[in-house]
């Protein structure tokens, strides 16, 4: 078997490119489902009863539809319900988000609820309204003891971002599909590829890690 | 727009058997991921130096690459690289047995290591071998702590089985997708996929939730 990578190395712009779109992408979704799995887990904890049940029902919907199917849908079904066209990457947005933004729901609704109860009763003694509890007491705390959660979200945001290759958002693996069919050499473009994203993950995985071993104490309480 | 519903109940018969193939895909790569995890968690508690390094290898290699790039791996590497030829569906059973097992296999050895250091000394110490001391002490008690995270996994896997939809096996979403292409009834089938996977998937959800209740580690 001849191996040639030069299909690589002639395309290596185009390859730095996908990475580009990859790390906006995964960045972008992470940040944007941390957020809205924060507003969905406060309203979860303290919105009305009716309001907490559509949130359980919707994480839980999230959790039995794979990303596939949610990114598909949203480019290739919505358009035709709506009447609005999505570009890809925008569709791979909304779809990442609505998927993990219900696993960070979760996370973060169980990072709150691991702060002792006697601390939310102590903080409304001492006169606190619910916004001080929560930003001067639960919050601080919990976000500590959620760090190596949030990283494992960014890294199930790069990983899911490749899936988002099944509706031609133009990041690796999706360059990578293109290179592989033009220049006949799939061994080789994805091996290289398998290493890029390794080497992305790999660090992500570690350094979170190692933050949180530094920071650990302070989650203590 | 006009949708025309009846398209679905036409291929009910391939819908239904994409469906199968789904959960056959996720029951056949959890029989052969939880002994691979198993292995694999006791050569990185093992006191040999290279087994340890060699299953902490794989682990992160695995953990640490999109399964669907492992897919199209398997499908365009594996034959050119070993010189074997598979079917679609062994290829796609490879690598979800790879991406899982490598999942399994910290689970497995978080949940020995929960398991107190005293017991495995107190075993050893009434007389046991190590062997009979892991598989009559340890394992068991930790069996009741790993099964809420097999069950975790086993959601996560439902799902991921239809991302080898990529190299054309035919479970329920190649299946939904190739019966769009061909009737061109985009939304009716999208929904009616979307649909299915919930109904399989949203009892499970449930029922995970429940053996977390029932088994899940309280502190």
């Amino acid at each position: 078997m001849d191996v040639d990578f030069s299909p690589i190395i002639e395309n290596w712009r185009f390859f730095a490119g996908g990475l580009g779109v990859t790390v906006l992408l995964s960045v972008v979704s992470a940040v944007t489902s941390i957020l809205s799995g924060l507003v969905i887990a406060l309203l979860r904890l303290y919105g009305p009863r009716w309001l907490s049940r559509v949130l359980v029902f919707y994480v839980d919907t999230m959790r039995a539809i794979p990303i596939l199917v949610v990114l598909v849908w949203i480019y290739f079904a919505f358009p035709l319900l709506a009447g609005v066209t999505f570009p890809p990457f925008w569709a791979a947005l909304v779809g990442l988000t609505l998927h993990i933004a219900a696993y960070a729901a979760e996370v973060i609704r169980a990072g709150i609820e691991s702060i002792r109860p006697g601390q939310t009763r102590a903080a409304l003694a001492l006169g606190m309204s619910r916004t001080q509890l929560l930003r001067k007491v639960l919050l601080p705390q919990a976000t500590i003891r959620m760090l190596p959660a949030f990283g494992s979200i960014l890294t199930i945001a790069i990983k899911d971002t490749a899936i988002a290759t099944v509706i031609a958002v133009p990041e690796l693996m999706h360059r990578a599909e293109t290179v592989a069919g033009q220049s006949y050499r799939p061994v080789e473009v994805f091996t290289a590829v398998m290493v890029a994203y390794f080497a992305i993950l790999f660090p992500v995985t570690r350094g979170i890690d190692r933050l949180y071993h530094r920071v650990a104490h302070l989650g203590r309480s | 727009m006009t949708f025309d519903w009846s398209v679905i109940w036409t291929h009910r018969q391939a819908l239904l058997e994409g469906a199968a193939l789904t959960v056959g895909l996720t029951v056949l790569t959890m029989l052969l991921a939880v002994p691979g995890g198993i292995a694999l968690a006791l050569m990185r508690l093992s006191p040999n130096r290279l087994l340890q390094s060699a299953s902490l290898g794989f682990v992160e290699f695995f953990r640490n690459l999109p399964l669907i790039l492992v897919i199209y791996w398997a499908f365009y590497v594996m034959p050119m690289a070993f010189d074997v030829q598979f079917s679609p569906i062994t290829t796609a059973l490879v690598a979800l047995v790879l991406n899982i097992a490598a999942y399994n296999a910290e689970t497995f050895r978080a949940g020995i290591n929960s398991i107190r250091k005293g017991q495995m000394e107190a075993a050893l110490a009434m007389g046991m071998s190590r062997r009979q001391a892991m598989f009559k002490v340890v394992i068991p008690q930790a069996a009741r702590r790993i099964l809420p995270v097999i069950a975790s996994t086993w959601i996560s896997l439902f799902k991921d089985t239809s991302l080898v939809s990529v190299i054309a096996v035919g479970e329920l979403a190649y299946t939904s997708m190739q019966i769009r292409a061909q009737t061109f009834r985009v939304l009716e089938m999208l929904t009616a996929m979307a649909a299915i996977y919930w109904l399989m998937g949203y009892p499970q959800a449930k029922l995970v939730d429940w053996i977390h209740r029932k088994y899940g580690v309280k502190e």
